[in-house]
């Protein structure tokens, strides 16, 4: 059985160490909830610990707009993950090609959505797009953006999938009289989904951080509408820390999904 | 072709100006946010409940949260508490911040990989589990996140985008390519740009960061 790191540093303390550590935990204690209390008391002399500032928080309006915003920001996220998880597919596929004329074009796309900033793109779509004609909803110019640059991830995550499935998988189907096609689709590709499907519920996250560029379109997402909320309340740190949480809260969950599903499977 | 050429000879230096500014916000938030990480990550191993659950909180929260949204809150929620920090400092505090987060996460990844046995025999030397830490676990622990790091800088030299939220003096390439794109027709030209640009400084970093990797991995 193994042990922990901190077990064996820590593990077996002497008598005078666990005196030590007890004091220590103590004033730890103490110093974390003195920066507690003074993150506090620095809301009320601020005057933000006023009932006015929070009161609309009990009504259920409130929630019931962020609740659509949220409903927004998973709407985006969900078709920006089918994109990318089908694109990144098409992507893969091209970037194994063993022809040079589909691999060269592949691993370029793939770079450049890599190597741009999502949020460059999303300037594209809502700035560069409209100026040559092209007309998008909001709500595309900010999927779209999204689920290009996490396609081009997606596909490299599939690839190092794909390159952990031991190369005897591929011997024996094509042994078998599969095809080429039918042993990647049969037997590599499902083989591959199980390693990295932790790295691509944890893309899946990065997804609805993403989202929040929703309020650069005025996309109704979370994000934009806290920013109506605080237009109308003058309500500025209540809505933006209540909207931190509920992402730190969806994300959370998201990652320790991913982390129950990172389980060895057999 | 003409495009192309006007937009270099109209914008040509502001790029310039924009580059740099995107890779000065790069490394001014990775060095402190490395740094702050590792320390974190040290501070975690200690054995006192109290501190280990604040920092846990403290990582959780910074992977956890949107980049944007946590600028936001620094650069227009703050000064209503009467923290009043200027816009670059602000978005070199919010990378800075999640990337310590990353971090602290990636060199605890790093830590596990130190064999136990190697803390045995340091401890049975007679070392204090300080010394254990610094000499023996950290110097093998960053050897071994070289690769997720260089992942890390990259991400964060595309995080850099996001300054453009903010009304900045200097324009870093993402707000220089949203102004050119209000101001002229030149927009693709400029985004083409743009993004050759940052390709190149990820490739760059890549690069730097697989030869680093190849001169300090440990094989076992």
């Amino acid at each position: 059985m193994s042990r922990t790191l901190e077990d064996i540093l820590f593990g077996a303390p002497r008598p005078r160490a666990i005196a030590i550590t007890r004091v220590m935990s103590v004033v730890a204690a103490g110093v974390l909830l003195l920066m507690a209390a003074g993150i506090v008391a620095r809301f009320r002399s601020a005057g933000q610990l006023d009932g006015r500032l929070w009161e609309f928080f009990g009504w259920q309006t409130t929630w019931a707009f962020l609740a659509k915003g949220l409903l927004g920001t998973l709407a985006s996220a969900a078709m920006a993950g089918v994109i990318a998880l089908t694109l990144g597919l098409l992507l893969l596929l091209g970037r194994l090609a063993p022809s040079r004329l589909l691999r060269w074009p592949s691993i370029a796309v793939i770079e450049f959505l890599r190597g741009t900033p999502t949020l460059l793109l999303i300037y594209v779509c809502f700035l560069v797009l409209p100026s040559v004609g092209i007309k998008i909803s909001t709500y595309w110019m900010l999927t779209l953006p999204i689920g290009l640059s996490t396609a081009a991830v997606v596909a490299e995550v599939y690839r190092a999938g794909v390159l952990a499935v031991p190369r005897g998988q591929t011997d024996a189907a094509l042994s078998l009289g599969m095809t080429p096609i039918q042993g990647f689709f049969l037997i590599v590709f499902p083989q591959a989904v199980r390693y990295i499907v932790p790295a691509l519920v944890a893309q899946l996250v990065i997804v609805v951080k993403d989202t929040t560029f929703g309020y650069v379109v005025t996309y109704g997402e979370l994000m934009q509408n806290a920013k109506v909320l605080i237009a109308n309340y003058h309500s500025l740190v209540p809505v933006y820390l209540v909207v931190a949480a509920l992402y730190c809260l969806v994300n959370y969950a998201t990652s320790w999904a991913s982390r129950r599903l990172g389980r060895p499977v057999h | 072709m003409g495009d192309a050429s006007r937009l270099l000879a109209d914008y040509g230096p502001a790029f310039g100006q924009a580059l740099f500014l995107t890779w000065k916000l790069t490394l001014a938030s990775f060095v402190p946010g490395f740094l702050l990480g590792v320390v974190v990550a040290v501070l975690r191993l200690l054995p006192l409940p109290p501190l280990r659950f604040a920092l846990t909180v403290y990582v959780e929260i910074f992977r956890n949260i949107p980049s944007v949204a946590l600028l936001i809150f620094i650069v227009f929620a703050l000064p209503d508490l009467n923290v009043v920090i200027d816009y670059e400092p602000s978005v070199v505090l919010t990378l800075a911040l999640v990337c310590s987060a990353f971090t602290a996460d990636y060199v605890r990844t790093g830590i596990n990989t130190v064999d136990g046995g190697q803390i045995e025999a340091a401890l049975s030397l007679g070392m204090r589990p300080i010394t254990v830490i610094t000499s023996v676990v950290l110097p093998q622990a960053l050897r071994a996140v070289v690769q997720p790091m260089t992942s890390l800088l990259i991400a964060l030299m595309l995080s850099t985008s996001l300054a453009s939220q903010v009304p900045f003096p200097g324009r870093e390439l993402t707000a220089l390519v949203a102004k050119i794109a209000n101001d002229s027709a030149a927009g693709m030209a400029a985004f083409a740009l743009a993004a050759a640009l940052y390709v190149a400084s990820g490739l760059l970093i890549a690069w730097a960061g697989a030869t680093l990797e190849k001169k300090v991995r440990i094989l076992r």
